[in-house]
């Protein structure tokens, strides 16, 4: 799938590994579906609360916030969705508190596989395809997702409850979840990418993951932070000939020809992620910001214009 | 030699710790590459290297085994070494297992643990394992080699703490009396069988079943079970770690980028590491974009810039007023860079005073060593 239709899904997960720039992409996208007329939720699971403050707004909570219009935002941690969902299993809340909130307890609802994943997953989902008065309660919702390994082990929950658990409630959760995330129609997996060695290797192995081993709708590859093309190798010849000349034309030849080589080695980056994932890619430039918030979202987003 | 290789000059462990994709695999394996290139027998301890480099220093896919890397590898590289440089990999599950395996009373004990669900997921997916394990690692280097220098690479942590605190944290758990009490039932249910769960007066653990299922519980019990006689064993080696930390003879490495997010959480870990009476030996601000603007004040505009450029440009020929304004553009933009890495190398120098080296961003990845060698002549 390219890029065109993916703010037409009704959940758009965005992953990539560490730092690449999964919460950028994520409140880029909300900014162009609200600019659209969309109704959109940022979810960030595990990502550091980043994304409200990445729209000029505090730091998302727990609950559901509105941090521009058309765009809200919640943090997903797994002790709130637990403290939720547990509720709505015990009723009494002094029950749980004499049960849940035990240190030793919490430690081991860690240790259960899958737990953590199971219940955030769950609670986004439900935003996902919740309606109110018969009409979606959101257009889009866009997950800030963890970094990779994480990623796969929350998307993967369903999968594996449906591999072990025969049947009850469990099971029919596991089987909408299930749907919904397999579902091309409603569901995309975008990736985010950086032109450098090892964050195109690890992007190129998730999406393998994604396609194969989750059998999820991929959706498409951002590659972010992309240098622009603004030499000519006769030009950059030129400059490496004046890197000790007098300022501002020494400094200047020295900034152009590095930038130049970035640019080549981004290139060749680039290549090789198109080989590997078998599809175009949405380059996303590099630009430089003294401070990374609002205006670099904006410029982030005009750049995915048309492209997604 | 610069300022962070000098203190580590007394060292016999280095730990190098940041946030993910800092440079740390790559601080390590310069670091140890620089005191074999003296004549130190080292060893660098990695867990995450890319995969060129993991191939330059001969790493293949089997974890945990330590391998000299070969003379023609330096040769290749126009390097010679006085001494030798050993690297392995650390593998987590490994090594929970081979500790089990080194407390358990018994074969069948063992078998039955490494068996376990709940054991394998504090092993192989718990918050802090790899940490856990990384230490672990570490001792039985420290305690049973004979190196000059150990140089610990650590995992791409989310909490930084991780390292001094999974430990405890873990223990405590799998030891706690509480947790016994708690899950009796379920200890009684690991041992005789699944039903008397069900009929288990435990409240906990019987709301705790209506919640996950009653094998997941009675996984936990016996877990719990099986590890009780354990517990000290482990306990006991966890505190020689702690204190092995604490030693003159270890200095931790701190490294960064300059990036807000990544400078906060090294100077996180500076101040618990003091607060911990654990040395840290130096710190590292890793690829940084260097100031190329000789005068004080900054660069102009970009305009009077651009008509500077097109005015030195002139005599070289017709089309070049285009390339002044791209050149001018060029050059904010990469002062920008480095205006906001300046900034951010300054707080991290002034956060964690003591040794502190800047290592500019080299051309091209550390993929070999070569680059090793480039990159250790900044520390
Ligand atoms: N296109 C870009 N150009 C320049 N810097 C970028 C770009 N995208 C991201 N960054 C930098 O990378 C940092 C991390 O981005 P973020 O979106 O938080 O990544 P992630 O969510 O994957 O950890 C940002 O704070 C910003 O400084
Ligand atoms: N000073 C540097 N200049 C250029 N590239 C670097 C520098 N330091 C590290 N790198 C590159 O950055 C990437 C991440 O480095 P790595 O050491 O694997 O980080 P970490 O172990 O912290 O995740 C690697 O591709 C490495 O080659
Ligand atoms: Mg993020
Ligand atoms: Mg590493």
């Amino acid at each position: 799938m390219s890029g065109s239709e993916l703010l037409d899904r009704r959940l758009v997960v965005v992953t990539g590994k560490g730092g690449v720039g999964k919460s950028t992409v994520s409140a880029a996208l909300a900014m162009l579906a609200a600019r659209r007329g969309k109704r959109v939720l940022v979810a960030e699971v595990d990502a550091r609360e980043r994304v409200a403050p990445m729209l000029g707004g505090r730091p998302s909570g727990p609950v559901i916030r509105e941090v521009l219009p058309g765009i809200s935002t919640v943090d997903v941690d797994p002790r709130h969705a637990l403290e939720e969902y547990a509720l709505m299993v015990v009723k009494v809340r002094a029950i749980y508190q004499a049960v849940f909130e035990n240190r030793v307890v919490r430690f081991f609802l860690r240790a259960v596989p899958s737990l953590a994943e199971t219940l955030m997953l769950g609670k986004i989902l439900h935003e996902a395809r919740s309606e109110t008065s018969g009409r979606p309660r959101w257009d889009l919702v866009v997950v800030d997702a963890p970094a990779t390994g994480h990623a796969v082990q929350l998307l993967g929950v369903p999968r594996a409850l449906l591999a072990t658990v025969p049947g009850g409630p469990l099971r029919r959760d596991a089987e909408w979840m299930q749907a919904l995330l397999s579902d091309p129609v409603r569901t995309a997996i975008a990736l985010v990418s950086l032109p450098e060695e090892m964050p195109v290797t690890e992007t190129a192995e998730l999406d393998a993951r994604i396609g194969k081993e989750l059998s999820l709708p991929r959706g498409p590859v951002f590659l972010n932070a992309m240098p622009r093309e603004l030499y000519t190798e006769g030009e950059r010849e030129r400059l490496r000939a004046v890197l000790d000349a007098p300022p501002p034309l020494g400094p200047a030849a020295r900034a152009a020809v590095l930038q130049a080589e970035q640019r080549v080695r981004a290139s060749a980056q680039a290549t090789r992620l198109r080989e590997l994932v078998g599809r175009p890619l949405i380059p996303l430039p590099l630009l430089a910001f003294d401070r990374w918030g609002r205006r670099a979202v904006e410029r982030i987003a005009d750049a995915m214009e048309g492209q997604v | 030699m610069g300022a962070l290789l000098r203190s580590l000059e007394g060292k016999r462990v280095a730990i190098v710790v940041g946030s993910g994709g800092v440079g740390k695999t790559s601080v390590s394996a310069a670091i140890a590459l620089s005191r074999a290139m003296e004549g130190g027998r080292t060893l660098v301890c990695t867990i995450d290297p890319a995969r060129r480099l993991a191939t330059a220093l001969g790493l293949g896919s089997l974890g945990n085994a330590e391998a000299l890397v070969p003379a023609e590898a330096f040769a290749r590289s126009g390097l010679a070494p006085k001494g030798q440089l050993f690297a392995m990999m650390l593998d987590v599950k490994r090594t929970w297992d081979d500790l089990v395996a080194r407390h358990a009373p018994d074969a069948a004990t063992r078998d039955r643990i490494l068996g376990n669900r709940v054991y394998q997921q504090v092993s192989g997916a718990l918050a802090g394992s790899q940490e856990y394990m990384a230490m672990e690692k570490l001792y039985e280097l420290s305690t049973e080699r004979d190196y000059d220098l150990i140089v610990l690479d650590t995992p791409p942590t989310s909490h930084a703490l991780d390292f001094l605190e999974a430990p405890d944290r873990i223990l405590d758990f799998v030891g706690n009396e509480t947790a016994r009490k708690l899950f009796a039932p379920a200890i009684d249910a690991g041992r005789f069988g699944a039903r008397l769960l069900q009929a288990g007066t435990g409240f906990v653990a019987k709301t705790l079943s209506r919640f996950t299922g009653s094998d997941v519980l009675s996984d936990v019990g016996d877990f719990l079970g099986q590890f009780q006689g354990m517990y000290d064993g482990f306990k006991e080696r966890a505190s020689a770690v702690r204190t092995l930390l604490t030693q003159p003879e270890v200095g931790f490495v701190l490294v960064a980028s300059p990036s807000p997010l990544s400078v906060d959480e090294a100077l996180f870990f500076h101040d618990h590491l003091r607060k911990a009476g654990m040395p840290v030996a130096g710190a590292v601000s890793n690829r940084v974009t260097p100031d190329l603007w000789p005068f004080p004040g900054g660069l102009p505009g970009t305009e009077p810039v651009a008509e500077a450029l097109a005015a030195a440009l002139a005599s070289a020929g017709p089309g070049t007023e285009d390339l002044a304004a791209r050149l001018a553009l060029t050059l904010q933009e990469h002062q920008a860079f480095a205006r906001s890495d300046a900034r951010e190398v300054e707080r991290m120098r002034r956060g964690a005073p003591g040794p502190h080296v800047a290592v500019p961003r080299l051309p091209g990845d550390v993929h070999d060593l070569s680059g090793l060698a480039a990159l250790a002549a900044h520390l």
